[in-house]
């Protein structure tokens, strides 16, 4: 229609000189997205807090040294408890601590959930688990929920503080952590400040701590007691010792934030003691921003702890890494030199170890798989972080006792405080970002950019590659008789804007073998008694014995006329890009990491695909050049091979076997991660449409 | 809270309540929907039938049978058919149990009944869609066309020229032809004043008898004004602003409450401006101007839902032939797959996670109206351009 007028609006001129030019624009725009990503750690803004009413360390510690020693001797009456016969010892102690203080206790009685693979556990909600059907009285774990009431609160919000500990075989670590907790708690329990009930959750971390935790909460809102009434065997035997009041379950209203202290016994290399918050939840949700802030803040003002987040250490030895930290560096001084105003640049040392953090960040929210048991909080919309303490160097937990409950606790109660000031939910600063460092943070306006560079030009090539291929038939043009169904014996009019439902049709029915694909781990993984590798093979025999039968099935997917034949592999890589960019876009609304990840390996791969006979017959060195890349491409983005180079670039190649793809997969699943379905449902049927392309006969 | 009509309720509602051990609760209302889906698409099937006899005789009667036969007609009617059965849009509502379905069968009731000339078929059709989900209401000029004209036509002007060429070869003059009786193809020209007041009649006894029904069922609720006012005044004045796919929730959820009249009102006239426009420019084809008011409509209508999307991409595939060379069709096709994607993902950000907020959703809405309206300028413009086609084959073939 554009091309009739003399001139069109300049909107749409735009529009054709972009489709014009793809090409070039396609590698500008995909440099430009790589290149951008390395510098987002330049590119991260330092943290502040932006919600006025937390005001964190406005008020002076009040947890005094009684309170400190109150906890040192909790934590000592815990470890006395070191053979235990029942598992019930250290909940009746305590229970019988907080009744002392004047909080509400209850016990809650859990199942370990057996996550098997539920093609409809991507879509339910948490409250979606099967109950094993044999179990012993004994497997139960059993979480100790203690209850303050806020003097100035109404009871309709409250702070949850969780300690895990492992009832089978407590460590002096946990232990510690139970103390902070119970220092913290006769505190609370004192001040009149409180306007949100404290909940202390002591989860019984036997069946994993994030097991605990999750059935804690489904229950809490639920408001159901699944577990309790397969317990009913199991009730003479053990609940007739405890006292019936501490059955019901206890409510607290809804839960503005939540944290989970740990204390490991495993010493940081620095001079101070380190707090590592963990933060990441299922796929790739992160807890609002000032939450972290908040901890980072009075960790690092208040008690002067060295804050960590995860990183990739294997990152920080990297050389074209450090190299282009020089770059960045020189560059930096070079613009700051010109303009003083200009200051983006940063040392090398900390563009590398941002790098490593943003790595790491990218790879947690990519996984999909919570770091911690604050993931089960964020199902709930309740933001969450683990604060994990570690001794500073060369020393022990066992003579610092004291000084670490002092420190971390009064650290908890400056956030508990901080919080308790809420007017709202957590609401004002952010909950898409990736961190670069404790302290710095790369927020969604940024790092989408890189993401847009690298996808914008997938729908431009879609476009070019349609119109190329719509124009490209002079005939049909001329006479406008084009090619038509086989099944046919008329000319068919020329529907030439509608050419592409046969391309269409065979991507349709790719996706559709990949839903299938998707779906056979649940037939796989009932096969009993079979190791990773042969659970593995069978997937991937099973779907290639699909993808052939389907693609018999369909048919030829483009009439035979021999006119269509070179117009027909542009018009399937055409639709191939169009659907890759929407399942990109979609993927990255769900999970960002994930998403741009996929893009770096997929971009490159669906823009060159050409069919290789095509290359041999123009036999040029450009042409040569563009089918070798077109079979590295193909071969690094198939998911098993992606999955064994990372790993092995992270791990090493040394013990790797070829079914740790198959667990890999099966943890992913376990915990409902998105990227599963991304693998599956975009990543793959890419890959096998560009293999199609690549194969394509003339 | 139902505020449909209480004669759909009192069909609906006792299959609500009857559950089936084992299954779903609302199996059998979604049974209900599949059932209407299916007769909708035979309906469709069947007007699509007639409405490719009516363009082969069309063809013939101007001389370009002979020039087109070469050219093959996709059986639009099948085609339509399998368009409404197997979109994805259709199987939703249906999973969904959405009464839509029940609308749609009604409206495409009344384009058969139309097109195949039973009136009262038509009247009731388009009574009881009007009192299902009241849009439908405009639908009565497509219909009268439909019945005082033939099924879709290539424009009239080309028939007159036609005839006057025929005469004119026989030597007869212009006053001559615009008295002559048009014996070998009466359709075209006269406008069949009887079928259309026969209309109206059947229209007002399924009127009074819808009413008469509803009077008795809602009589100890508060009677027939009652009826009104939670119906059609609960569609006019967009009360409930839950989120939906359209574009009016959002917009009345932020409105200023003292201009809330005027938005109503400029909202509603919205459809009601470009019914006459459109009616003039498309009069020679009925059945493909019910198609473009329905995509209208189920794009301002207070609360859309994809079974109306379903509905019109059914209708629209009946002039598959004629809208072959329609632009952007791969382009809205993308944009359909993307939007419906990507729509249930920014609720659940929005709604369940937290991390988004409404305006990701709302976003998502606007996209989905603005591919409707390219859609519908599309088609239009593919529909024009065929008749200025037809217009100059038959200016050749006279030459």
């Amino acid at each position: 229609m554009a091309e009739d007028k003399p001139k069109p609006r300049p909107i749409i001129r735009i529009g054709l000189f972009l489709i014009s030019h793809s090409l070039l624009v396609s590698v500008v725009c995909c440099t430009a997205g790589v290149l951008s990503l390395l510098l987002l750690p330049v590119l991260g803004k330092n943290t502040y807090i932006s919600e006025n009413a937390l005001m964190p360390g406005s008020a002076r510690p009040m947890l005094s040294n009684d309170d400190v020693s109150e906890g040192e001797r909790f934590m000592n009456q815990i470890l006395r408890f070191d053979t235990m016969s029942t598992g019930m010892e250290i909940p009746e102690m305590i229970t019988a601590h907080i009744m002392d203080l004047g909080g509400e206790v209850n016990h809650h009685k859990f199942l370990p959930q057996f996550n098997r693979f539920h093609p409809l556990h991507f879509f339910l909600g948490p409250d979606a688990g099967t109950v094993p059907e044999n179990y012993s009285c004994s497997s139960y774990g059993i979480n100790t929920v203690g209850i303050i009431r806020a003097p100035r609160g109404d009871g309709k919000e409250a702070i949850v503080l969780v300690t895990p500990y492992n009832s089978l075989k407590i460590t002096r670590a946990e232990a510690l952590s139970m103390g902070i907790a119970y220092a913290l708690f006769s505190l609370l329990a004192r001040v009149t400040w409180l306007s949100k009930d404290i909940v202390w959750l002591a989860g019984d971390s036997r069946h994993g701590e994030y097991t605990a935790v999750a059935s804690w909460l489904r229950d809490y809102h639920t408001a159901s007691f699944g577990d309790l009434k397969h317990s009913e065997i199991c009730a003479a035997s053990n609940l007739s010792e405890m006292k019936t009041m501490h059955n019901s379950f206890r409510h607290a209203g809804t839960m503005a934030a939540a944290l989970v202290i740990k204390v490991t016994n495993r010493s940081t290399e620095f001079e101070k003691d380190a707090l590592t918050i963990y933060a990441e939840a299922s796929n790739g949700q992160m807890p609002n921003l000032d939450l972290i802030n908040i901890v980072n803040y009075l960790a690092v003002h208040g008690q002067g702890y060295r804050v960590k987040v995860q990183k990739i250490w294997s990152l920080l030895n990297v050389w074209w890494l450090k190299s282009l930290g020089q770059l960045i560096e020189m560059l930096g001084k070079l613009a700051g030199s010109l303009n003083p105003q200009w200051n983006f640049g940063i040392p090398v040392s900390e563009y590398v170890e941002c790098t490593a953090t943003l790595a790491s960040s990218l790879y947690n929210q990519a996984l999909g798989v919570p770091t911690g048991p604050h993931g089960a909080f964020r199902d709930y919309q309740v933001d969450a972080i683990t604060m994990e303490i570690s001794p500073k160097f060369s020393s022990s937990l066992n003579n610092r006792q004291y000084e670490i409950l002092l420190h971390v606790g009064r650290l908890v109660e400056g956030v508990v405080r901080s919080v308790n000031n809420l007017l709202e939910k957590f609401h004002q600063s952010f909950f898409l970002y990736l961190l670069t460092s404790p302290s710095r943070f790369v927020s969604v306006g940024v790092y989408m950019i890189a993401f847009a560079l690298l996808v914008a030009p997938l729908p431009l090539v879609a476009a070019s590659l349609f119109s190329d291929a719509t124009k490209s038939n002079p005939d049909a043009e001329k006479d406008k008789y084009a090619s038509k169904p086989a099944s046919t014996l008329q000319p068919a009019p020329t529907f030439t804007s509608w050419k592409w439902l046969y391309a269409a049709k065979q991507v349709l029915v790719v996706h559709l073998w990949s839903a299938i694909v998707t779906l056979l781990p649940y037939f796989v993984d009932q096969i009993p008694d079979s190791s990773p590798t042969t659970k593995l093979s069978i997937w991937i025999v099973l779907s290639i014995i699909t993808l052939l039968f389907l693609d018999s099935f369909s048919g030829s997917s483009f009439p035979s006329t021999i006119r269509s034949r070179d117009t027909e592999w542009i018009l399937l890589k055409s639709v191939t890009v169009a659907a890759t960019f929407i399942g990109l876009c979609l993927m990255s609304v769900i999970n960002f990491a994930t998403a741009e990840i996929g893009a770096l390996l997929l971009v490159p791969m669906c823009l060159t695909a050409v069919p290789l006979r095509l290359d041999n017959k123009v036999n040029t060195l450009r042409a040569l050049i563009r089918g070798a890349c077109n079979v590295i491409f193909i071969f690094v983005g198939f998911p098993v091979t992606v999955f064994f180079v990372l790993k092995g670039a992270l791990e090493g190649f040394d013990n790797m076997r070829f079914g740790d793809f198959w667990n890999w997969a099966e943890s992913l699943w376990a915990w409902n991660s998105a990227t599963y379905i991304y693998m599956c449902m975009v990543h793959l049927p890419c890959w096998v449409l560009c293999i199609q392309t690549l194969l394509h006969r003339f | 809270m139902y505020h449909g009509s209480p004669l759909l309720l009192s069909v609906l509602g006792p299959l609500t309540a009857i559950k089936i051990e084992g299954q779903p609760n609302h199996l059998l209302c979604s049974l209900v929907s599949v059932i209407a889906d299916f007769i909708c698409a035979l309906l469709i099937r069947a007007t699509g039938r007639i409405l490719q006899t009516a363009r082969g005789l069309n063809l013939k009667f101007l001389g370009l049978d002979t020039m087109l036969e070469d050219i093959e007609i996709m059986p639009s009617g099948d085609i339509a058919a399998l368009v409404y059965l197997w979109n994805p849009f259709t199987i939703f509502t249906c999973v969904g149990f959405n009464t839509s379905p029940v609308e749609n069968l009604f409206v495409v009731l009344s384009l058969y009944g139309a097109s195949a000339g039973i009136v009262p078929l038509a009247a009731f059709g388009w009574v009881i869609a009007s009192h299902l989900s009241l849009y439908p209401v405009v639908l009565v000029i497509p219909v009268i066309l439909l019945l005082g004209y033939c099924p879709d036509t290539p424009p009239r002007k080309l028939f007159l020229q036609r005839d006057l060429q025929k005469t004119g070869a026989e030597g007869s003059t212009k006053n001559h032809v615009q008295h002559r009786p048009l014996t070998n193809k009466p359709t075209e020209a006269t406008f069949f004043w009887w079928r259309v007041i026969l209309f109206f009649m059947w229209a007002s006894i399924w009127i009074a008898y819808v009413l008469i029904l509803c009077a008795i069922s809602v009589k100890e609720y508060g009677g027939l004004p009652e009826m009104f006012k939670r119906t059609y005044g609960f569609i006019l004045t967009v009360k409930d602003l839950s989120p939906n796919i359209g574009v009016l929730w959002y917009f009345f959820a932020e409105v200023f409450d003292f201009f809330r009249n005027f938005f109503l009102i400029v909202f509603h006239v919205n459809i009601l401006f470009m019914i006459l426009p459109l009616a003039i420019r498309l009069n020679h084809r009925p059945c493909f101007l019910a198609f473009v008011y329905l995509a209208i409509s189920s794009m301002l209508k207070s609360y859309p839902s994809v079974g109306d999307s379903a509905l019109y991409l059914g209708l629209m595939a009946l002039f598959v032939n004629e809208l072959a060379e329609m632009q952007f069709s791969f382009f809205l096709f993308c944009g359909y797959v993307g939007v419906s994607l990507l729509s249930p993902v920014m609720h659940n950000l929005w709604i369940w996670r937290g991390t988004g907020n409404a305006n990701f959703y709302y976003a998502t809405a606007m996209v989905y109206a603005c591919f409707q309206i390219i859609l519908v300028v599309e088609s239009v413009n593919a529909m024009l351009n065929h008749d200025r086609k037809i217009r100059k084959l038959c200016t050749t073939t006279e030459g």
